[in-house]
């Protein structure tokens, strides 16, 4: 038997939990592929779902990070365009079958491999979601859901307390739910992944805790900070109120219960379809609500159903939306009588039941969340164990554990109420202000699992045993013990498992709060997902209070400094937090006057004036007049706050910083640019479409004339020019630095140069102070200067400036210039047209059944408001560095000559004749003597740097067009299909031979000094170069610690287009991969790692 | 086990005009539901019944109950407190003898030889225990039942041992709990509103009858609990039955009665002539 197949299906721990690499590491591509044969047979007949998971894990594995590197370079093969359609359309199993196909004719190759690698990687965790979904399907309690297909069928009645008027009101009475939140002891290497915890039960534990919060300096008390409200309305409609996000609507038909993304009430929807009120099984059926509420709660009813999370921010790792989903289950079940208790706090089966469905909503709401989050519903400190599937369960025969875990709650043996009082006294809990998807994290969390990587496998051991140590330190109620214990999780098994779960700002916190109070400071704690939103601090009681405010400035202070490298969603806050014994309670409230938290009313009244008052329900009228009286009676809160919801407040316009015509004027706007483009752009004669070349170009793959190999070929005689180039100071780098890496952080706007997004040599690192590393290090081993330039926008000057500043210049002593961009351009709201042909036109990704849903109906959601603020018109309606954008790179070099840096430079260093060009994420280009050699002896203008293409390398790439080679940009492309004809990528990087240029653009170096004629020439050239209209998302922050993310429209010149120009001569020379591979997005930062090129970056460094 | 007597209950509020509701059998007689049911029982050997009548029925119940006024007894229940106090007060009726329990709004066709009543009780003659008769049950019927849920008898069609007994589940909870071998998925054993009761029932009834906080106790409370003090079987047997209080409810059971009677043939050309009647007058869109 194959001996990766006998890993997989052995009953021996010993052999199951080896590693990928033991076996694989060293072995040759014949031998690879034949593992890889073996493995792909065996995934197609093992009628076991983890056999198959774990099979098709190895051979994404083998594709992305074995094979490779035995692939002789010179197999450039292509991805076929028909597997790649198949992927897009999650047809994976077809998709690999194409690949197979290829590979049989055109053998390995490293593009095939990229293909493989993804094709396997999906539909391993297709089978694992799909069986996910299977078990929650399956759960007893929930099936019935799925069967009911007709309103009339409607099984489940409102319970009759809720029906009857009280006494003195004649108001129905409300029901209100109390929940805690969860707070992870041990953090569990999550291992609370439901794939996790049903193929590793034993494996998956957890401990954690029910807290009531406070924030620090704002609440005077703790308490649960769910609240949730239910009560019957006299209106046949569902009204769902969130008074945290200022939301309300009422849902008329069933599909619109289901229509998650169309506001953001996607949670309450959530929690009304999985407490079955309108169960999944009536998805897609188009009866009214009042047909199943005329069933449910009676003729002429409804229901009203509002949540309200005291103002914890997103992010916080407390799980807050799980434990607000399983809140609002909880009251919908009680109310409809799955749960016995109309109030008090749920008993043990109420709970499970309530874990299920808040799975289950999870799930349905596109959203995940692990088995322990909802947490919050239980009481006190649990334990929460994966459980062993026995006879009976769904999930028996099928995986070794349950969907639904065990929960323990820990006696006064496991942990005495001192314990709990030390570590109230000893814990700071803060939000550092960072909200990240931590959606990839779990994906690596999984592979890794799959794939035992000896290291990963290692750690997660060892953090199973950390958990059983602190549980002992717990008993014995030593919190210094474990502060010590978290410390040690976070910063080795945790770490080890995923290097991701820190960043710069956690450790330079931790490292601050060390500085500070010493081994006053007992240790840090890490609140699931990852680090940078909700995390724990353990200092001495008595300096606890004292450290928790130091801590509040502190936290600022960090973020301050790196709030334009890392994505803060919002300030850090503290809070107070007390561990809660009750779980989610419910109250039953009758003869209540206001019943509802003071800022529903705030936010539903003024809505509610608009109509005459004799237009409202009778329950309605009633209610104004009661909340009237109460305004008058006293001065309460209600009355404040309604008053600041409907009349305006006098705008601060020192604390909201710069307006953006300021900023507009700062940076010398053209607006009779903007107008002439914002007018091409409603008129249709710019937009997507028409980046796109004629149809009827000859758009061919290059011949092999085109380009110049030099991956292979050592060229000793290259390779001394350029290193005598570089010694007589003839070369300069320039590192494009304008961008805010849109894809990089979806659109938080921070400065990609700056972004700390990996540990070299033991400290996060940026890609600025990468290239600066290998600048130094080419320096010093070829003992030349290279002059450095970093090129930057408005958006990104200032802080690129000071960054350098307060680093000092990252300790890169050579000559170092910043080039300022002058050219901004302002965002428009996109034409319905564009987001059309993006979404439906261009080849997407098809998500998960349900994910795709959701994301259609958010598209839904953005069409209606572009069309609502205007197709084309300016976005402003956000910070004013959101509504800018910069104006594409190709800019950037003529930026260097008209501000004079070119002009400096060729000052100082009179023997510059080269530049290096690149991007600011193409983290292997260095100043490679070779490489520039062989620019020299080519004799071109520009030198443009391709590499074969992987999948993910989307974007265009070089191609013949009508004869003649030239770079294509994918926006450019008439059709998707002829970029995979295409066997080069752009990695962007060029080399530039500087007098050819500007005599190209009708330049001397003489006429530097005039400003008049370099503008002229860069005009005249930019007139040349075609605009591309693009949409890109920009976040829109809100509220506490909320995004929305928004497409917009802005238009760019790129680089690659000065291939197109006849008098500007090009050559192509064909890097390694590790060269000219780019980092666009953070989930490719793992494999970047994994793969080797993030030791090869670093060997490229001197630091 | 021999059982002698019944008891029906029709203090409903709501529903105690329907046992007086006037119906034509199967033979083609008019008669009043009550009657239907009363003979039912003569039909199965019972010699004595009690109804259980809200205030002010008696008259209107004595004169629906036909010819057989000697062997009917009535009881008032004097105020609306439910459907087990209503069986408790037959007590003094009932005596320490198992007996027959009919509702009072339901109609009960066999198709059989032997009418409902009596496939029942000789099912409980012969295991001597209480029998509740019950029939497969879809789970949107849930809010109106009381749910039975046990393991078949071996060698015995339709018949089982009850573990457990919820009125009117939530599907959630049937799904959990009452889930019942050999039906299809959704469906349950719902009760028929025909029992067998045998003392320990209204021992239980006595006991499920103290004030409760939630909500005040019923039948299946009781007998939700008599598995563990005795055996307890329901029986799926060849019927069906007719609920009056649902709407349309009095028109299917006449319709179910004359369509297994004499007249059967005269109310389908009936209901042919009026469906025709009906797809004329629709106008053609």
């Amino acid at each position: 038997m194959n001996s990766l197949v006998d890993l997989i299906i052995s009953d021996s721990d010993s052999i199951r939990n080896q590693s990928l690499e033991s076996i694989c590491a060293n072995l040759q591509s014949s031998d690879l592929l034949s593992h890889a044969d073996e493995l792909d047979k065996f995934r197609r007949t093992s009628g076991n779902l983890y056999h198959r998971v774990r099979a098709l894990f190895f051979l994404s594995a083998i594709h992305r990070y074995y094979l490779p590197k035995t692939i002789p370079g010179t197999q450039s093969g292509k991805i076929p365009f028909v597997g790649y359609q198949h992927l897009l359309s999650r047809r994976f199993v077809e998709a690999i079958d194409q690949f197979l196909d290829v590979q049989a004719t055109q053998g390995p190759s490293d593009g095939l491999c990229s293909a493989f690698a993804e094709a396997y990687h999906q539909l391993g965790f297709q089978t694992l979601a799909d069986q996910v979904r299977k078990s929650v399907r399956t759960v007893h309690g929930n099936q019935w859901m799925f069967r009911l297909g007709h309103p009339a069928d409607h099984p489940l009645r409102i319970r009759k307390e809720l029906l009857k008027r009280g006494s003195k009101s004649q108001a129905r009475p409300t029901l209100r739910e109390e929940t805690a939140v969860r707070m992870d002891f041990s953090h569990s290497a999550w291992s609370d992944i439901f794939f996790l915890g049903m193929d590793f039960p034993q494996g998956a534990r957890v401990l954690n805790a029910s807290i009531d919060l406070g924030v620090c300096g704002r609440d005077t008390t703790t308490k649960p900070p769910i609240e949730t409200y239910l009560r019957v309305i006299d209106e046949p409609i569902f009204r769902l109120v969130s008074v945290d996000l200022g939301a309300s609507a009422e849902v008329h038909s069933i599909s619109e219960m289901f229509d998650f993304a169309r506001d953001h009430l996607g949670l309450l929807k959530a929690a009304v379809v999985a407490s079955g009120i309108v169960p999944p099984g009536l998805d897609g059926s188009n009866q009214s609500m009042a047909e199943i509420l005329a069933l449910v709660v009676g003729p002429g009813n409804g229901i009203e159903l509002v949540s309200q999370i005291n103002d914890i921010p997103k992010g916080s790792r407390l799980a807050v939306s799980t434990n607000l989903l399983g809140s609002l289950i909880a009251i919908l079940m009680r109310a409809t009588g799955q749960i016995d208790s109309l109030d008090g706090p749920l008993n043990e089966q109420d709970r499970q039941l309530v874990g299920a469905r808040a799975i289950l909503g999870e799930w349905i709401g596109g959203s995940g969340g692990g088995w322990q989050d909802s947490g919050g519903v239980w009481p006190g400190i649990k334990l929460i164990e994966g459980a062993i599937a026995t006879e009976g369960d769904a999930e028996f025969g099928i995986s070794r554990g349950r969907l639904m875990p065990t929960h323990r709650i820990l006696k006064e043996s496991d942990a005495p109420a001192s314990t709990r009082e030390k570590l109230q006294d000893s814990l700071v809990l803060v939000h550092g202000g960072m909200a990240q998807n931590v959606g990839p994290i779990l994906e690596m969390v999984t592979e890794r699992y799959l794939l035992r990587s000896e290291a990963e496998w290692l750690g997660r051991e060892k953090a199973i045993r950390i958990l059983d140590e602190i549980m002992i330190a717990m008993r014995e109620g030593d919190i210094r013990r474990i502060g010590q214990l978290t410390t040690h999780n976070f910063q080795g098994p945790l770490q080890t498992i995923i290097p991701w779960a820190t960043n710069r700002f956690t450790d330079l916190v931790i490292e601050t709060c060390r500085e500070k109070y010493g081994d006053r400071f007992w240790g840090f704690w890490m609140l699931g997902g990852m680090s940078g939103g909700g995390m724990g601090f353990l200092f001495d009681p008595e300096i606890k209070k004292q450290a928790q405010t130091w801590l509040a400035d502190t936290l600022i202070n960090i973020k301050r400094q790196l709030a334009h490298s890392l994505p803060f969603a919002m300030d850090p806050v503290v809070y107070d937090f007390k561990i809660n014994d009750r779980g989610t309670s419910a109250e039953f409230l009758v003869d209540n006057h206001a019943p509802m938290p003071e800022k529903y009313y705030a936010l539903m009244i003024p809505k509610q004036l608009r109509k005459p008052l004799r237009d409202h329900s009778r329950d309605r009228q009633s209610e104004l007049e009661q909340v009237g009286q109460a305004c008058r009676s006293d001065q309460s809160d209600t009355s404040r706050l309604l008053i600041d919801s409907i009349l305006p407040r006098s705008s601060n316009l020192a604390e909201s910083g710069q307006s953006l015509a300021e900023v507009l004027n700062e940076c010398g706007f053209d607006r009779q640019q903007h107008d002439v483009i914002r007018d091409d752009l409603r008129a249709g004669r710019i937009g997507l479409t028409h980046n796109r070349l004629a149809a009827n170009l000859a758009i061919t793959d290059v011949l092999a004339s085109d380009v110049t190999d030099m991956r292979f070929d050592p060229n000793p005689d290259a390779t001394k020019l350029g290193q005598q180039a570089i010694q007589n100071s003839e070369v300069a780098v320039v590192t494009l630095a304008a961008g805010v890496g849109s894809r990089w952080t979806q659109g938080a706007g921070v400065s990609k140069a700056l972004h700390p997004f990996y540990k070299f040599a033991g400290k996060h690192r940026s890609f600025l102070e990468v290239h600066l590393a290998k600048n130094r290090r080419t320096t010093e081993s070829i003992n030349g200067t290279i002059p450095h330039v970093v090129t930057t926008s408005h958006l990104t000057d200032t802080a690129i400036r000071n960054q350098l500043k307060a680093d000092d210049q990252f300790g890169f002593t050579g000559p170092l210039y910043i080039s300022t961009g002058k050219s901004i351009g302002l965002r428009t709201v996109p034409m319905v047209r564009d987001l059309q042909f993006l979404w439906e036109e261009t080849s997407q990704q098809v998500l998960d059944e349900q994910q795709q849903r959701v994301r259609e109906s958010a598209r839904q959601a953005l069409t209606a408001w572009a069309k609502q603020a205007g197709e084309g018109s300016d976005y402003t309606d956000n910070l004013p560095h959101q509504c800018i954008h910069p104006v594409g790179h190709w800019y950037e070099v003529p930026n260097l000559i008209i501000n004079g840096v070119l002009k400096q430079m060729l000052t100082n260093h009179p023997s510059l004749r080269y530049l290096m060009l690149h991007n600011i994420d193409t983290l292997g280009a260095n100043v490679d003597p070779l490489m520039l050699g062989q620019h020299i002896i080519q004799q071109s203008t520009l030198s443009f740097e391709v590499i074969t293409r992987r999948l993910e390398d989307r974007g265009g790439g070089l191609a013949r067009v009508d004869g003649r080679p030239r770079l294509v940009e994918g926006l450019a492309m008439p059709n998707e299909e002829a970029e995979f004809n295409l066997t080069y990528y752009n990695s962007m990087t060029t080399w530039i031979e500087i007098d050819r240029l500007l005599d190209a653009m009708g330049l001397s170096r003489g006429d530097l000094d005039n400003p008049n004629a370099t503008e002229n020439a860069v005009r005249s050239l930019s007139k040349r170069l075609p605009t591309y209209i693009t949409l890109k998302d920009v976040k829109k922050r809100w509220g506490n610690g909320q995004e929305d993310i928004y497409p917009v429209a802005q238009f760019e010149k790129l680089w690659g287009d000065m291939t197109t120009l006849p008098e500007i001569d090009c050559q192509f020379l064909i890097a390694p991969i590790h060269r000219g591979q780019q980092l666009k997005s953070q989930d490719q930062l793992d494999s970047w790692k994994r793969d080797g090129t993030a030791d090869y970056i670093n060997s490229l460094c001197a630091w | 086990m021999q059982i002698r007597n019944a008891v029906i209950t029709a203090a409903a509020p709501g529903q105690n005009r329907l046992p007086l509701q006037q119906l034509v059998d199967r033979n083609g007689e008019e008669k009043t539901a009550l009657q239907l049911i009363l003979e039912q029982c003569w039909s199965s050997g019972i010699e004595d019944v009690c109804v259980v009548i809200s205030p002010g029925d008696e008259g209107a119940f004595r004169s629906a109950s036909g010819q057989h006024d000697g062997q009917v007894s009535f009881i008032t229940q004097q105020a609306p407190r439910g459907y087990a106090d209503a069986l408790l007060l037959t007590r003094p009726f009932t005596k320490e003898a198992p007996f027959l329990h009919l509702v009072g709004d339901h109609l009960y066709l066999s198709e059989s030889d032997l009418t409902c009543a009596a496939q029942l009780l000789a099912i409980a003659s012969d295991a001597e225990c209480a029998v509740s008769a019950v029939q497969s049950t879809r789970e949107n019927n849930l809010p109106y039942f009381g749910i039975a849920s046990g393991r078949p008898v071996p060698n015995t069609k339709g018949l089982y041992e009850v573990e457990r007994v919820s009125e009117k589940p939530t599907p959630t909870y049937a799904e959990q709990a009452l889930v019942t071998p050999g039906l299809r998925s959704g469906h349950y054993l719902g009760f028929f509103g025909m029992h067998v009761l045998t003392p320990q029932v209204m021992q239980l009834l006595e006991e499920a009858a103290k004030p409760s906080q939630t909500h005040s106790r019923t039948l299946s409370d009781a007998l939700n609990l008599l598995p563990s003090r005795e055996r307890y079987l329901a029986y799926q047997l060849e019927g069906h039955r007719c609920n009056l209080g649902v709407k349309y409810g009095l028109l299917k059971a006449q319709l179910a009665i004359g369509l297994s009677g004499r007249d059967r043939e005269v109310i389908l050309s009936e209901l042919v002539e009026l469906l025709s009647q009906h797809v004329q007058k629709t106008p053609v869109s």
